[in-house]
C-alpha cells in the first residue's frame, strides 16, 4: 500500500450538488409514493388525465429509484473514488455535465409520464429521446469514473470501486439493449421497441431484474463497502470474502430475470433457469450481508452510540431479509401464489425502503458534515428519531402487503365445489382496503422520517458556529 | 471447430465461467496471498485518521 499520505484537493463541490439533489428528489419521490398509496385506498384521488395512478406510478418509481437513488450513487461514487484512489476527480467539467445532464433527464422523463408519454416498460418508461440523452450522460459518467481510476495514487483499486464500476457498466448495457426502439418519426414522442412478443418480455425483465441487481444492489453495496468501515472506523470483516462476493454476485445476478415471467409464454426451461439462479443468489447476497455486519464484530457497542451506523446496520438486516424473501418468491410454486399480488410490492419495498433508502440515509448523514466541514450533525437524537419512525413505517408497509398479498392470491385461486371462482375480482379489491390504508400510514411515517432528516441536514449546514475543519 | 463451438455454446460457456469463478475463488483464498489481500481493506481507513485502538 502506498503510504505517502499527502491529501490531494478533492472535488467536493460535485459531491455536494448530487447530495442536495438526492435529498430533494427523495422528498418528491416519497410524496408521490404516498399519494399513489392513497389513490389505491381512496380511488377518488385519481384526477384524469394527468394525475391518475397509471401516470403517477412511474413518476414515483423513477423519482425514488433513478432520481433519489441515482443521485445518491453519483454523489457517493464520486466521493469514494477520490478518497480510495487518493486523487482528484478527472474532468471536473465533465463531472459537472453529468450532474446537470442527469437532472435534465429526470425532469424530461417525469414530464413525459404526466403527459402520457411512455414506452410502457416497467422501470424503462422514458421514450427514445430521453433514453438517448441518458446514454450520453451515462457514457460521460463512465469516462469520468474510469479516468479517475487510471490516475489513482493508490495502486490497488478498493472493492467499493469495483461495485460502482460494475453498476455503471452493466446499467449502460441494460439500458442500451432494452431501449432499442424505432421512433415513429424524428418529431414524434412515440416509438416502438425493436423486439417483439416474448423476446421483448424476456429482454425487459433481463433489464428489470438487473436494474435491481446492479442499480439497487451493486451500486449500494459500493456504498456499504466504503461507508460502513468508515463510519465504524474498522476495516471490512474480510477482504477476500468481498472479492468472492463481488464475482459471485456479478456472475449470478444476470441470469435471474426470467423469474418475473413464471407461467407465461416464456419457455419452461428459461423459467426454471431463472428460478435456479435466483436461489443460488442467496449465497452472494448473504455473503455480502455477513461481510458488512461482521465489520462490527467486537465493536457492537458502537451501535448504541452512533445512530448513523445504526442506519447502515439496519439496512444490512433488511438487505438480508429481502434477499432471503426474493429467492423464495422466485420458486415457481410460491410464485403461483405471490405473482401479480401485493406481496411483490411489499417485497420490493422491504428492499427499497429498508436496504436502499436506509444505506443512503446513513451515507448522506455521514457525508453532509464532511462536505460542509462541520464537526458533526446538528442532532444525533433526530437521526435516531428518523431511524425509528422510518423503521416502524417500513414494518407497517411490508406486513400490510404480506397479508394483503397472500389473501389476494388465495382469493384468486379459490373455487367452489362446482369449479366456479369463489370470489369476483372486485371482492378481492374491496378486501384489500384496510391494508391499503395501513400501507399509506407506513408511507406517512417514512415521509415524516425523511422530513426530519431534511431539517437536521439543513440545520447542520446552516449552523456554522464552530469553524472546525474536518478534512478527509 | 466453429461448428462444434456453435452447437455446444451453452456447455462451453458454462464450463468457462465456472472455471473462471473457481479460479478467482482459489486465487483469493489461497493462504499465501492472505496477508497481501487482507491488507487492502485498510485503504478507506488509513486515508485519514485510522486509530486501531478505537
Amino acid at each position: 500500500m502506498n503510504k505517502s499520505l499527502a491529501v490531494p484537493e478533492y472535488n467536493d463541490e460535485i459531491v455536494k450538488k448530487f447530495t442536495v439533489a438526492s435529498v430533494f428528489w427523495a422528498i418528491i419521490g416519497f410524496c408521490a409514493g404516498l399519494y399513489i398509496a392513497l389513490q389505491m385506498a381512496f380511488p377518488g384521488l385519481n384526477f384524469e388525465p394527468y394525475f391518475t395512478f397509471g401516470r403517477l406510478r412511474p413518476l414515483h418509481t423513477s423519482a425514488v429509484i433513478f432520481a433519489f437513488g441515482g443521485n445518491v450513487l453519483f454523489a457517493t461514487s464520486y466521493f469514494v473514488v477520490q478518497r480510495t484512489c487518493r486523487t482528484r476527480i478527472w474532468g471536473s467539467r465533465l463531472a459537472n455535465f453529468t450532474f446537470w445532464g442527469y437532472q435534465v433527464f429526470i425532469v424530461m422523463a417525469a414530464l413525459g409520464y404526466v403527459f402520457g408519454v411512455t414506452q410502457g416498460k416497467e422501470y424503462a418508461e422514458p421514450e427514445w429521446y430521453a433514453d438517448l440523452w441518458l446514454t450520453i450522460v451515462w457514457v460521460v459518467y463512465l469516462i469520468v469514473y474510469l479516468m479517475t481510476l487510471t490516475k489513482r495514487e493508490e495502486p490497488h483499486i478498493y472493492v467499493a470501486n469495483w461495485f460502482f464500476l460494475a453498476f455503471i457498466v452493466t446499467v449502460a448495457v441494460l439500458h442500451l439493449v432494452n431501449g432499442i426502439s424505432v421512433p415513429v418519426s424524428l418529431t414524434s414522442f412515440k416509438s416502438y421497441p425493436l423486439w417483439g412478443g416474448v423476446q421483448n418480455a424476456m429482454i425487459q425483465w433481463w433489464y428489470g431484474h438487473n436494474a435491481v441487481g446492479f442499480f439497487l444492489t451493486a451500486g449500494f453495496l459500493g456504498i456499504m463497502y466504503y461507508f460502513v468501515p468508515k463510519r465504524a472506523n474498522r476495516p471490512v470483516y474480510s477482504y477476500r470474502l468481498s472479492i468472492l462476493h463481488f464475482w459471485s454476485l456479478i456472475f449470478i445476478y444476470i441470469w435471474a430475470g426470467p423469474h418475473h415471467l413464471h407461467y407465461t409464454a416464456l419457455p419452461d426451461w428459461a423459467q426454471t433457469l431463472g428460478m435456479t439462479f435466483s436461489i443460488i443468489l442467496w449465497m452472494p447476497s448473504w455473503g455480502g450481508m455477513i461481510n458488512g455486519l461482521m465489520t462490527l464484530s467486537g465493536a457492537w457497542h458502537k451501535l448504541r452510540e452512533d445512530p448513523v451506523l445504526k442506519f447502515m446496520i439496519v439496512s444490512l438486516a433488511f438487505y438480508g431479509m429481502s434477499t432471503f424473501e426474493g429467492p423464495v418468491m422466485a420458486i415457481k410454486e410460491v410464485n403461483a401464489l405471490s405473482h401479480y399480488t401485493d406481496w411483490t410490492i411489499g417485497h420490493v419495498h422491504s428492499g427499497a425502503l429498508g436496504w436502499v433508502a436506509f444505506i443512503s440515509f446513513g451515507a448522506i448523514y455521514h457525508l453532509v458534515p464532511k462536505l460542509w466541514k462541520r464537526k458533526e450533525l446538528y442532532s444525533l437524537k433526530l437521526v435516531n428519531a428518523h431511524l425509528w419512525i422510518a423503521t416502524i413505517g417500513i414494518v407497517f408497509y411490508i406486513s400490510a402487503m404480506w397479508i394483503a398479498g397472500v389473501m389476494q392470491g388465495l382469493m384468486w385461486r379459490s373455487y367452489d365445489s362446482l369449479g366456479y371462482l369463489e370470489y369476483s375480482f372486485v371482492e378481492t379489491v374491496m378486501a384489500m382496503h384496510p391494508y391499503y390504508i395501513i400501507r399509506a400510514l407506513g408511507g406517512v411515517l417514512f415521509l415524516i422520517g425523511a422530513l426530519i432528516m431534511v431539517y437536521n441536514l439543513w440545520k447542520t449546514v446552516a449552523t456554522n458556529d464552530d469553524k472546525a475543519q474536518f478534512v478527509s | 471447430m466453429i461448428d462444434y463451438i456453435n452447437s455446444n455454446a451453452g456447455v462451453i460457456g458454462l464450463l468457462f465461467f465456472v472455471c473462471v469463478f473457481v479460479g478467482v475463488a482459489l486465487w483469493s483464498f489461497s493462504p499465501s496471498r492472505k496477508e497481501q489481500i487482507e491488507s487492502y481493506k485498510y485503504i478507506p481507513i488509513v486515508e485519514d485518521e485510522y486509530d486501531p485502538r478505537r
